[in-house]
């Protein structure tokens, strides 16, 4: 007889259970959201070390509030704010600087091809320098549009803001990265 | 700021198909996907390795502080008027004056091999036959497995010294940079928060203060 596979726990089980004081229950939500809120936070700060910082103090910020989460089944969704709103304070509070070529993810050995890699290092580097260029608010946008892929009503959702103002911050990035970029977008 | 044709817009929206725009914009609108693809490939796939634990480590970390302080002393620090008698005063100030705090210590769980700045030389070792790598991680190393373990000889067992500070850690071995394993040899353990047990290893100074 084939054997039943454990019922995965719902987000507002291990979050009743985390509240008890199971560290196992919050160590599976660590596990559950932390590569959409890393990625997210990568994106938006453009370093992986910072991201990790972020990512970190989000993950305990939320471990110390979870009894104020309203909605324990979209504890996800709770946690992707605080991180959204840590990454905003972490830019507004940082000095404006270039991004490192070792900071640029996901190059090294793509296609074998040493030109190609290069071409690609010399337009993500572009992309990520005039991301940074870009405000803080409209970046968000961005990132959450064309990185993690979500519907304006998704975004809408998470972030409280109206559909109509999130596609103008999308619209306005784009146009930004158009004058930015230059080659190509125009 | 340069405008964009709001047809353009709609496109990278997923309002419109590509067939829907005018000859003339189909090219920017392939350039705009081709940018925007390259900018979703650059986003890492996911979290880096042990970040979970680290995450855990701090929250543990922060529990222990929290719960240090028991309820009493809480009350006892909290700031309120009392009276008290001059002599019952210098009683209580000599008193404290008096109070030794000895930090608690347990003894070593590896050989340890001298020190400098503090710090003691501690021998790690762990038997991995088969394995093309062991690195090291505890709360020493931020949880990140940076510490490379060797094993020159081929005799499956793997070692390297690492220089502590006095007081217990936490430390796991990670087998081929993905399997995390107690050390077997550990003189105590403690649940990890992920199903397994960290490994604990208590340094106490040369001198042994």
């Amino acid at each position: 007889m084939r054997e039943t596979e454990p019922r995965q726990r719902t987000d507002g089980e291990l979050v009743r259970q985390a509240l008890d004081g199971s560290e196992e229950a919050y160590a599976e939500l660590v596990r559950r959201y932390q590569d959409l809120l890393y990625r997210h936070a990568e994106r938006m700060a453009g370093s992986p070390d910072e991201a990790e910082d972020i990512v970190q103090l989000a993950f305990i910020k939320a471990y110390r509030n979870l009894a104020t989460c309203q909605n324990p089944d979209h504890v996800g969704a709770w946690m992707y704010r605080i991180t959204a709103n840590a990454c905003k304070d972490h830019l507004k509070s940082r000095r404006s600087d270039g991004v490192a070529i070792d900071d640029v993810p996901g190059l090294a050995g793509e296609d074998g091809d040493p030109e190609r890699a290069l071409e690609q290092l010399d337009l993500r580097s572009r992309i990520d320098s005039a991301l940074r260029r870009l405000p803080v608010d409209q970046r968000e946008a961005f990132v959450m549009k064309h990185v993690e892929g979500m519907s304006y009503q998704e975004m809408g959702e998470l972030l409280g803001v109206s559909v109509p103002a999130l596609k103008m911050r999308v619209h306005r990035a784009r146009e930004d990265l158009q004058e930015l970029l230059g080659e190509g977008t125009t | 700021m340069t405008g964009m044709d709001p047809r353009l817009q709609a496109y990278l929206d997923g309002e419109l198909q590509l067939e829907d725009l005018p000859v003339e914009l189909r090219e920017l609108a392939a350039g705009w996907d081709g940018l925007l693809d390259q900018f979703a490939r650059s986003a890492p796939a996911g979290a880096p390795l042990g970040l979970d634990r680290r995450v855990m480590s701090g929250i543990r970390a922060e529990r222990e502080s929290t719960n240090r302080v028991p309820k009493w002393f809480a009350w006892a620090i909290r700031p309120r008027l009392i009276r008290v008698s001059p002599l019952a005063g210098l009683a209580v100030a000599a008193a404290l004056m008096l109070a030794i705090v000895r930090p608690w210590s347990a003894g070593p769980t590896s050989l340890e091999e001298g020190s400098v700045a503090g710090q003691v030389y501690v021998q790690f070792l762990v038997e991995a036959g088969g394995a093309e790598s062991v690195h090291l991680a505890g709360d020493f190393s931020e949880w990140q497995p940076t510490i490379s373990l060797d094993d020159s000889d081929g005799d499956g067992i793997w070692s390297g010294r690492v220089p502590l500070e006095p007081g217990v850690h936490e430390y796991m071995f990670v087998i081929d940079g993905s399997e995390w394993v107690s050390d077997p040899n550990a003189a105590g353990s403690r649940d990890d928060g992920f199903g397994r047990r960290n490994s604990l290893l208590a340094v106490s100074s040369v001198s042994g203060t």
